[in-house]
């Protein structure tokens, strides 16, 4: 199968979006490598103090205006927005594909997912409604206006270039605040192809602002007095010990998703081929690089027949995924983002082996197709006999790595998964309702799939999350959003 | 080279339907009595790419089963788009109808493999099955006039 064409032919040198205008930075510039080639495909700058101070200036000051352009009329640019986002559809999924090294269906599955927001943000003149009490006493009524607040802080991970930012921003200036956002400087490509489509699409100067670098820009952010809340995707312990602790300090609205350890609980009367598909799309797709990724597979019951068959075939289907350039058409699996998370998934695997745990396929033996440099690449890896309380069964490694554990009963499955201090996307595979009604109940994660291995909410639901792997109140995404992004103003009002 | 991926089973689909549109371009040139026929079986065609497709980008998620979405090996639907030098209408509706009858069947298994993962492809899929039956009932009877 040929290579689809690459959108990024060039090395190009990228520029921060400030106040409507594409500004060289002063800062230093780093290579944006494609994981799959290990080619160079831009140079990103790692903005200064005074480049995010500018932005969040400009932000604050085309604030003034912005909120008072009326829903219907910020809906009229997103609209336009979403048409571009259509029309550069597959431009803006290769470019994902590019830089992150995800394959094309992964990627063009993310654009969708993006797009999905903006489409929902259309809809803010019937969302941002608020609501009225007449006469809550004789001759006086009450109303709740939702109000928006300022300048947001939009700090993307790696994982996602293109669809995180956008469970924030949409809904952000759609409800009439300003943005800046940070994209990871891994993958900073998305968010300028983005930002140049929100510029097409007419957004004013100011409104929306994007500034590229590293701990400088989130540090900026964090303590920028006119930044009214952030939302941020990443890891536990800066989500939780930098992020939503400075937010606290410093007054700041704040949405932080964090890491993961998902398991899939596997009864015995789950559709066996069904299941094996999900869970191949949920433990290895990405490449593992998903906060909603399975880690745990759990196996329920003391069938010992039914156990090492559904492990065989488990690992026959993942032995066969086809790992290579994510251009490639036929490529199931990608790269890893880049070599440093390559060897942490590797470090992982070795202390796995050290832990006890049974390797049943080894991704180190990965099989590449095509001519490519495998600086970046891990295949599938399979690990049964894996304690829940070691660290290969306990830990986020957000790489393709599957742990294989035995319980007796679906009650000590849902308890091995609660004992876990994260709790973001669980799921059970089975045919019994009665089973998938406990486990509804009594798991401890902010989505819980039923049948559904990586258990995404849609735009128009709120991207939950529980313990270790959510801090905050409301979370991205849909109404929750809304009411993130908005202050609610009550008013009380008699006439004499 | 088994098709596995959405994508691929995507870009196998477009194939088809753009090879076969060619084809029924080829014959309205060829055979003026029945251009209008097979040109609009072209347009068909056509249209058949944009309904895949539609349903393809309006359905895919990072969240489905994407990349194991099909079990298909191009070589069981062999295809024969060649019309020769010279070739007779009684010849060539046989060769369509060969065509058509292995593009239902392409359709058909991609739309049965794909049910339990792909949303509303499969749907699409049977839909242009149905839409390539309708015109096997119509080659059959073309060929019966002459």
């Amino acid at each position: 199968m040929a290579l689809l064409e690459e959108p990024i032919k060039e090395v190009k040198v990228l520029k921060n979006y400030i106040n409507g205008e594409w500004v060289e930075s002063k800062g230093e510039l780093v290579d944006v490598v494609n994981p799959a080639t290990m080619k160079v495909i831009a140079k990103v700058p790692i903005s200064t103090r005074e480049e995010i101070d500018a932005a969040v200036e400009a932000a604050q000051n085309a604030f003034y205006d912005w909120r008072r352009t009326t829903p219907l009329a910020r809906s009229r640019i997103l609209f336009r927005f979403k048409e571009l986002l259509e029309e550069n559809f597959e431009k803006a999924s290769r470019i994902q594909t590019q830089e992150h090294g995800k394959c094309i269906d992964e990627s063009r599955g993310e654009s969708r997912r993006g797009i999905e927001n903006v489409e929902v943000a259309c809809g803010i003149p019937t969302l941002m409604q608020g609501y009225i009490s007449e006469d809550i006493a004789h001759g006086i009524d009450e109303w709740c206006i939702p109000t928006p607040l300022g300048v947001f802080g939009i700090i993307g991970p790696f994982n996602f270039p293109f669809m995180i930012p956008l469970w924030s921003a949409p809904y952000a200036v759609a409800t009439g605040n300003t943005i800046v956002i940070k994209p990871s400087s891994e993958v900073p490509l998305s968010q300028d192809f983005l930002a140049h489509l929100a510029e097409e699409a007419g957004f004013p100067p100011g409104v929306w602002n994007v500034v590229h670098g590293g701990r400088t820009v989130v540090n900026g952010m964090l303590e920028h007095p006119k930044i009214k809340g952030i939302t941020f995707v990443g890891s536990t312990p800066v989500g939780r010990d930098v992020i939503y602790r400075r937010c606290g300090e410093t007054g700041k609205r704040c949405i932080a998703q964090c890491g993961a350890k998902n398991f899939m609980t596997i009864m015995p009367d789950c559709d066996v081929e069904n299941t094996i598909a999900a869970m191949m799309t949920s433990f290895f797709g990405n490449t593992g690089q998903r906060c909603l990724a399975a880690a745990n597979a759990v196996i329920v019951g003391d069938d010992d027949k039914f156990y090492e068959d559904f492990v065989a075939k488990v690992v026959d289907r993942a032995s066969k995924i086809k790992v290579g350039y994510g251009l490639d058409e036929s490529v199931q699996m990608g790269p890893l983002r880049d070599p440093a998370k390559k060897q942490n998934v590797l470090n992982y695997i070795e202390i796995g082996l050290k832990e006890g745990a049974e390797l049943l396929l080894d991704g180190r033996k990965v099989k590449i197709e095509g001519d490519l440099p495998d600086d970046c690449f891990v295949g599938p890896t399979i690990f049964q006999n894996v304690r829940p309380d070691s660290r290969l069964g306990s830990e986020e490694i957000f790489g393709p790595v599957m742990s294989i554990m035995r319980v007796k009963t679906l009650e000590e499955a849902v308890e091995i998964a609660n004992a876990n201090p994260f709790g973001n996307g669980h799921s059970i595979f089975t045919s019994s309702g009665k089973a998938a009604r406990y486990f509804r109940y009594n798991i401890e994660s902010g989505n819980v799939g039923i049948n559904i291995g990586i258990t995404a909410p849609m735009a128009f639901f709120p991207f939950s999350g529980m313990k270790d792997s959510f801090f905050g109140v409301l979370h991205t995404q849909g109404k929750e959003a809304i009411r993130f992004f908005t202050e609610s103003k009550v008013v009380i009002e008699r006439w004499f | 080279m088994t098709i596995q991926t959405a994508s691929e089973g995507i870009s196998f689909a477009r194939e088809l339907e753009t090879k076969s549109a060619d084809f029924y371009e080829q014959l309205a040139g060829k055979f003026p009595a029945q251009a209008e026929t097979f040109r609009s079986y072209a347009a068909a065609n056509k249209k058949h790419v944009t309904n895949i497709e539609r349903a393809y980008y309006g359905v895919i998620t990072d969240a489905i089963e994407g990349c194991y979405a099909f079990k298909l090996e191009p070589e069981q639907y062999p295809l024969d788009w060649e019309l020769g030098e010279v070739p007779e209408l009684s010849s060539v509706l046989a060769k369509a109808l060969q065509n058509e009858e292995t593009i239902v069947r392409f359709y058909k298994e991609a739309a049965e493999q794909s049910k339990g993962t792909m949303a509303d492809v499969p749907r699409a899929f049977l839909l242009v099955a149905r839409k390539h039956e309708e015109r096997i009932e119509e080659l059959k009877s073309l060929a019966a006039r002459q």
